[in-house]
């Protein structure tokens, strides 16, 4: 095994130990369905006129009005190259806190509140994805249908994601 | 066992510096010849709780020094001594020490040593110079008071070593002598608490020494001490366990048995006197009733406690012993102080056990009746932003409802449409009530110029009168902070060079007295401050003269305004001779570029020999920006207002290149850089040529360009909101805001716009 993998595999582990059981909000990009921890989650709406932020990646939207909070808009589809990238009145945007920092991220869809237990969720293999494993704490199963568990927090504030300063990342 | 105090010295200093304000305030304005006593009172409780504060937070310089000045203050105040024009000075003096001591600790600024020793001095003099019997004596342990005790910082509140250190002036000498094996011995008795509690007190106490334990008849428990330990660290170690009014601590002789040696000297004289005397008729006597009286009012303090009369037989039969030392914590009604006084009558270096005990007797009547202090909130910032703004999204989503109702039919929905223009009005009334928290009295800002006036006249030997106007003007918290200190340059600049000395101003033929205006006033959506004096004056030929040789572009027929704006260039001074008060040239740019920076104006209006007004204009607050939304593209931009010179659009044969390239525009014969926005912020737009766009040329820092956009969409006032807070900095975007219709624009931010369309190779070709 790889220092990477091993590397990889204690995170899993630790987070397996704290996080891995409880309620995931799960959604879809393209064909794929992710889950994300339902205690990050702020709420969910629809897709509004996003004001564009100049010398920006693309996959940021740009900002938009939340009830007065100014609020930074992601489109996963982009930024993982998943689904069509269409924006009309079924495109849903779930927006998190991060602890006290708001974000929201343009998904195809959200699917349902599922609530996992710990001996359902597998580690991840070493594989190659557009989203880094280390992003990734396991795969759950339920009913022959696999949820890509997402440490969403860690992604939000990777440098790659381009939301914060590069010095603010820690 | 220890309390991170750390975390509450914000709060401290803080109220230290409100404290040295209000007292600064009320030095100023008392009458010498015949004090308020009232005033006097104020100016004693503050210098009171200064000193408590210090106490517990261990700043022992700041204790010694309030200590001296409260038993000046209480001499005056008890018509024992007579108010001096001297005594305000040296107050203020030592105002100015405290305030440096304060601003030591909390910004770690050096503190002049010598200043503080001065300062000491002075009082102690002051103090020493009673001739009432009673008073010397009481005075005598300050002077002996040795000059190393200036000790700067001490770490810890309970630090014995000073009081070691102080040569023992035998009446006062604070803590029992220590016993051949260097204990000393403490009988500590408190009320009834559960036998757990007591074990585990026991528990802590026995790490300090040996400890005896002994519940009393009348369910109070006594423990004795034998330890090296002050009486401070006792106290600080019950406290988690006991209430600390219900802790009586006596240092015991160690001759003596230790429950019944407790040697009181007091005691027995206060139960009998207390107990037969009112303590209003034992206030006004002298010397030992004094001291009576604290204990006695110790005893009245706590008349709920029901053994309080059984306390009395405790202590009466006990022999007086010449020697003895209280440190007697006796429920004192303010919990929090009864620490502070206990760690002030043992550690404080000081000796001066009486004097200060007659104070802590003396509290209660220094209260002002109650109600009087409840009068403000401290809140903390953030939460009186997140009002602001959430009061802001319902003002949007308000005018939302409004909007849509207001193609309802107005027969059909009459009440609806009622109720919706009583909301309107409600919320009109709320957030401006809201926006009323983050303002200020401008008094804030004046209230310290008096004193500066009054030494900057006395230094200078002339004769000023200050007079504030609309004091009650007021202005955002953060423009109130940042307008201190180019105030203080110009209110200095009119003292210095403004008013004339009493000859000259007598030989022109004025008053000898000048007088110095400070204004404040509204004036449309800002406020206007205003500093006039009745001086000499702007010299416009002088004016002239000295920016010529400074190498300035100056001619004849230059407008006053303009001539008089001279002043603010940097290194200009027309003052012959340097003083160490101003004149030196620097500081009139600074105050220029300060006020602008806060996005205000300075204007000077001046006639030779009748004086001159130096007037401000500052918007009302930070929050809100007077700003031009400019569109491109389906997105709109907001210019800050004070930033644009002109908007235009130009024609064909304005527009000029550089190798094909570099565009330019031809303003009144200026070329000025051309910044396409488009090109900057990559932006889809269907104008790309200037002469279909609009320019909007903006200056900053000292450069102008031409700002090419679509269209002006108008002039607004909008609510800056931080990009940063959920997001990140973007290069050329000082903030976003949220326009009337919920969408957001983005803030331009002109400075960084100029900086990259010099430096970004934006200035795209003619197509």
């Amino acid at each position: 095994m790889s220092i990477t993998a091993e590397r990889n595999s204690t995170e899993r582990n630790n987070a397996d130990n704290a996080s891995n059981s409880g309620e995931y909000l799960t959604f879809v990009l393209g064909d794929e369905s992710y889950g994300l921890e339902i205690l990050k989650v702020q709420e969910i709406r629809g897709y509004d006129a996003v004001t564009k932020i100049a010398n920006t990646p693309d996959f940021i939207k740009g900002v938009v009005n939340l009830r007065g909070l100014i609020v930074p808009i992601v489109d996963l589809r982009i930024k993982f190259n998943l689904g069509k990238v269409v924006y009309d009145e079924f495109t849903v945007v779930i927006i998190l806190n991060l602890h006290g920092r708001v974000v929201g991220i343009v998904v195809d869809g959200v699917s349902d509140v599922m609530n996992l237990q710990q001996s359902q969720v597998r580690a991840v293999p070493d594989i190659v994805a557009s989203i880094d494993t280390k992003y990734i704490t396991g795969l759950a199963t339920v009913e022959d249908k696999m949820f890509i568990l997402v440490e969403i927090e860690q992604l939000m504030n990777s440098e790659e994601m381009a939301l914060i300063d590069s010095v603010a990342v820690h | 066992m220890t309390i991170d105090m750390s975390q509450f010295y914000e709060v401290f200093f803080d109220e230290a510096e409100e404290l040295l304000a209000e007292a600064e305030r009320l030095l100023l304005g008392i009458n010498i010849d015949d004090p308020d006593i009232e005033e006097l009172n104020a100016i004693f409780r503050a210098a009171h709780s200064i000193k408590g504060g210090a106490a517990t937070f261990g700043f022992m310089d700041m204790t010694e020094i309030t200590h001296v000045l409260e038993n000046l203050l209480d001499k005056i105040r008890k018509s024992e001594l007579a108010l001096t024009a001297e005594h305000v000075d040296a107050f203020l003096a030592a105002k100015d020490v405290l305030k440096m001591m304060v601003d030591g600790h909390r910004l770690a600024t050096e503190v002049d040593q010598d200043q503080v020793a001065d300062v000491k001095m002075q009082l102690n003099a002051l103090s020493d110079k009673s001739g009432d019997k009673s008073v010397l004596v009481l005075s005598v342990p300050v002077a002996a008071t040795p000059a190393p005790v200036t000790t700067p910082v001490m770490a810890e509140p309970v630090a014995a070593a000073p009081v070691a250190a102080t040569p023992p002036a035998p009446l006062n000498e604070p803590l029992a002598a220590l016993d051949e094996n260097g204990l000393r011995h403490f009988s500590i008795e408190f009320a009834e608490v559960s036998e757990k509690d007591v074990a585990n007190l026991q528990e802590e106490l026995g790490l300090l020494g040996t400890v005896d334990s002994a519940k009393h008849s009348n369910g109070r428990y006594l423990f004795t001490l034998s330890t090296d330990s002050t009486p401070a660290d006792i106290i600080s170690i019950c406290s988690f366990v006991v209430d600390t009014d219900s802790l009586v601590i006596r240092n015991m002789q160690t001759a003596e048995a230790p429950v019944v040696a407790t040697p009181l000297v007091e005691a027995p004289v206060a139960a009998a006197s207390a107990a037969n005397a009112p303590a209003s008729t034992l206030a006004n006597t002298h010397g030992k009733v004094e001291i009576h009286e604290e204990v006695g009012y110790g005893l009245f303090a706590m008349p709920g406690e029901d053994n309080v009369e059984e306390g009395y037989g405790f202590f009466a039969p006990f022999t007086p012993h010449p020697d003895a030392v209280v440190t007697q914590l006796i429920g004192d009604d303010t919990p929090a102080a009864t620490p502070v006084e206990a760690v002030e009558t043992t550690a404080a270096a000081t000796p001066v056990v009486s004097t200060e005990k007659v104070n802590l007797g003396r509290r209660e009547t220094d209260k002002p009746p109650a109600g009087t202090e409840t009068t403000s909130i401290r809140v903390g910032i953030e939460k009186v932003d997140q009002l602001i703004n959430l009061v802001g999204e319902l003002v949007i989503t308000q005018a939302m409802i409004e909007q849509r109702s207001s193609t309802l039919d107005p027969v059909l929905y009459e009440k609806l449409i009622n109720s919706i223009s009583l909301l309107t009005r409600n919320t009109r009334d709320l957030q401006e009530s809201v926006m009323s928290i983050r303002m200020m009295p401008m008094d804030f800002v004046f209230s310290r110029f008096p004193r500066m006036v009054r030494d900057l006249a006395g230094k200078l030997n002339k004769k000023v009168e200050f007079v504030t106007v609309g004091a009650t003007t007021e202005l955002d918290k953060g423009l109130i902070e940042r307008i201190v200190d180019p105030l203080t340059h110009l209110v200095r600049n009119s003292v210095d060079h403004g008013i004339e000395t009493p000859a000259q101003r007598k030989a022109a033929g004025k008053d000898e007295q000048g007088k110095l205006t400070l204004a404040a006033s509204h004036k449309g959506g800002s406020i206007v401050i205003e500093v006039t004096d009745d001086g000499a004056g702007l010299n416009r030929e002088k004016l002239l003269a000295k920016a010529a040789k400074n190498g300035l572009p100056v001619s004849e027929n230059m407008t006053d305004t303009e001539v008089y704006a001279l002043i603010f260039a940097p290194g200009f001074s027309t003052a012959e001779v340097v003083t160490d008060v101003s004149g030196r040239g620097v500081g009139m740019d600074v105050v220029k570029r300060n006020i602008t920076a806060m996005g205000g104006t300075v204007e000077i209006r001046s006639a030779l020999g009748y004086g001159t007004t130096i007037s401000i204009a500052l918007p009302l607050t930070l929050a809100i920006l007077d700003g031009m939304s400019v569109s491109l593209g389906e997105n709109t931009y907001v210019v800050p207002l004070n930033l644009i010179v002109e908007t235009m659009q130009p024609r064909m044969e304005d527009i000029k290149t550089v190798t094909n390239e570099g565009l330019m525009v031809h303003v009144r014969g200026e070329y000025l850089p051309i910044i396409p926005l488009y090109a900057l912020f990559k932006q889809d737009t269907e104008i790309t040529h200037p002469t279909e766009g609009v320019l909007v040329i903006i200056e900053a820092e000292g450069k102008k360009s031409a700002l090419f956009v679509d269209t002006l969409v108008g002039q607004q006032q909008v609510v800056i909101k931080s990009l940063e807070t959920n997001f990140k900095k973007i290069q050329g975007v000082s903030g976003a805001t949220i326009m009337g219709d919920g969408s957001v624009a983005l803030i331009l931010d002109i400075p960084a716009v100029i900086k990259m369309g010099s430096s970004n190779k934006t200035q795209g070709a003619l197509q």
